[in-house]
């Protein structure tokens, strides 16, 4: 196990942001924190970063690095004024690290990024700020990185290429990586586990694949004339263009394509709906 | 900490503000020369109108060393405004920009971190002073020349200008010493207020009231010898007929201990403090 935080509580006044969260985290893997916002998925990680003080619990990092842990709370905080290299120059320099050109062009490099720019962070687009913010975090080689919202503001093709680069990071360099999100979306191809945060408390932990399934109670079934369908119309389907929404409780979705291809209905795809109000556990959101 | 404060000074270089700051000590310096190159006659006649009907006067008043004396009185408010809003914002543009939260995310002590910033912005305020002093001595020799030094203070002081040269000079030491205690106070407030604007507008009224409550009269001796704003004008005194060296040492080493306690209260309430911009 490479991070441990138990019972981790926190309030602000009276009220009470997280409640004995529990977190357990083994090397190389890769953890998501859903929840809507104000859950306390940034005072979390902002504790798990030693940037706040919690009002109880443990944390425990196992790791023998100059730098345990490192991270980028919300968007990557960067000086605008410095160019790529001032800002890897600075962040490294503060812990004592010397960034030689061969340690730039790596650091670069990891995160996907040219050593060709030299101008100012402030003409950087938010994606390679985070790309930059990475690198940053990468510095000295922790053990784990915590990632809080890092698909916010990026364009779809800024969040699969974030999301390649997190894979690779956790795959090649055996880096944990705990990352957050308030879209279900985001996470669920990514991580290995998913945590719910919800009210200050994680609801529900697990493997994000089977977690998901179990959220999952209505299903988009698509393909042509489907409002023809005496099986779809028997199970009270909600029909939408070319396609129908259905959430099966006496028989099982297999068995309702199975029952649409014998009746010769054209079935083009089947995507699964995450019920988020069962993921969140309702209420307390 | 080595490693740190070299990575502040580093930031100090880049940053747009600190040529803004240096602009500024030499515009403030480049309007009194211009002044006096212009209107100082005319003032410096109407000084001495009633003693010029008693005593006959030689040479040139209006030289580099009066025009050195009249820059140096920039210390009572302009200098140290100005350092005032650069060195709070050492701090503040990290809260605005949340790269103080970047840099604690590092393996980076809050002591040394708050520490580098307290060392980075007494050295800038003793190299701006530098700065000050060595333009204005170069810029008024060149164009006024030297001369006697006629100064009001308690009534009308003269000094020869071998004599005026080296009182000047420890005016500016002196000075310095009050410069730094302003420039801590600006870097704890940051720390207390985190937000630039409520900084400057605080640092204003600080250095206002400062000036004021040192020519206000406590009726308290304690108060009137040791109360942090009638230590800060140590540089005057160098200007009397008789230098009272023993309160000048006295003001310099009270208000350095004022220094030390402002940037321990300005340590322990960062080191104490959540990382929550």
């Amino acid at each position: 196990m490479i991070l441990e935080a138990r019972n981790i509580s926190k309030s602000y006044g009276s009220l009470e942001v997280l409640k004995n969260v529990t977190l357990e985290c083994h090397k190389g893997k890769i953890y998501g924190l859903i929840g809507a916002n104000g859950t306390g998925k940034s005072t979390l990680f902002r504790i798990l970063l030693g940037l706040i003080k919690a009002d109880g619990g443990s944390i425990e990092i196992n790791s023998q690095g100059i730098k345990p842990i490192g991270g980028i709370i919300e968007k990557p905080a960067l000086y605008g004024y410095l160019s790529a290299y001032g800002n890897l120059k600075v962040f490294a320099r503060s812990q004592g690290l010397n960034l030689t050109k061969e340690l730039y062009s790596q650091s670069m490099q990891q995160v996907g990024l040219s050593t060709k720019r030299t101008d100012a962070v402030n003409n950087y687009s938010l994606g390679m700020k985070q790309r930059l913010g990475l690198a940053v975090a990468l510095l000295n080689n922790p053990d784990c990185i915590v990632l809080d919202e890092p698909f916010s503001g990026l364009d779809p093709m800024g969040i699969i290429a974030l999301h390649e680069l997190i894979k690779k990071l956790s795959r090649q360099n055996q880096i944990t990586i705990i990352i957050s999100s308030h879209i279900v979306g985001e996470l669920t191809d990514l991580c290995d586990t998913l945590c719910i945060l919800n009210g200050g408390e994680i609801i529900k932990k697990g493997p994000a694949a089977e977690l998901l399934n179990d959220s999952v109670t209505t299903y988009k079934i698509v393909g042509n004339n489907l409002e023809m369908s005496e099986v779809l119309q028997s199970i009270n389907a909600i029909f939408s263009k070319k396609s129908a929404f259905v959430s099966p409780k006496m028989i099982s979705i297999s068995e309702i394509l199975q029952k649409l291809i014998e009746e010769g209905q054209e079935v083009t795809a089947c995507i699964p709906q995450t019920d988020l109000k069962a993921l969140f556990g309702g209420e307390k959101i | 900490m080595i490693s740190l404060i070299r990575s502040e000074i580093y930031k100090i270089r880049k940053q747009s503000k600190t040529l803004y700051a240096l602009a500024a000590i030499l515009i403030i310096e480049g309007f009194v020369i211009v002044s006096a190159y212009y209107q100082g006659a005319g003032i410096i006649d109407l000084l001495l109108a009633n003693l010029k009907d008693s005593f006959e006067f030689k040479g040139n008043l209006l030289n580099g060393n009066l025009i050195i004396y009249l820059i140096l009185n920039s210390l009572w408010f302009h200098i140290p405004l100005i350092l005032m809003i650069i060195i709070s914002g050492f701090l503040t543009s990290e809260y605005k920009d949340r790269t103080l939260e970047t840099v604690m995310l590092q393996p980076v002590g809050k002591l040394n971190f708050i520490l580098s910033k307290y060392v980075v912005s007494i050295v800038f305020t003793l190299l701006i002073v530098l700065l000050l002093a060595v333009s204005t001595f170069l810029v008024s020799y060149w164009i006024f020349g030297r001369g006697d030094l006629v100064v009001y203070l308690d009534g009308l002081n003269f000094f020869k200008s071998d004599e005026a040269f080296y009182r000047l000079i420890y005016a500016f030491v002196s000075g310095a010493n009050s410069m730094i205690f302003f420039s801590v106070v600006s870097l704890t407030l940051a720390v207390i207020l985190k937000d630039a604007t409520k900084t400057w507008i605080v640092s204003a009224i600080f250095l206002i009231c400062s000036n004021l409550l040192l020519k206000i009269d406590f009726q308290n001796e304690f108060l009137n010898e040791l109360f942090f704003s009638k230590l800060t004008d140590s540089w005057q005194y160098f200007f009397y007929y008789k230098i009272p060296y023993s309160t000048i040492y006295f003001k310099n080493f009270m208000l350095f201990g004022y220094t030390l306690i402002t940037m321990i209260i300005g340590i322990i309430i960062f080191k104490r403090r959540d990382i929550q911009v």
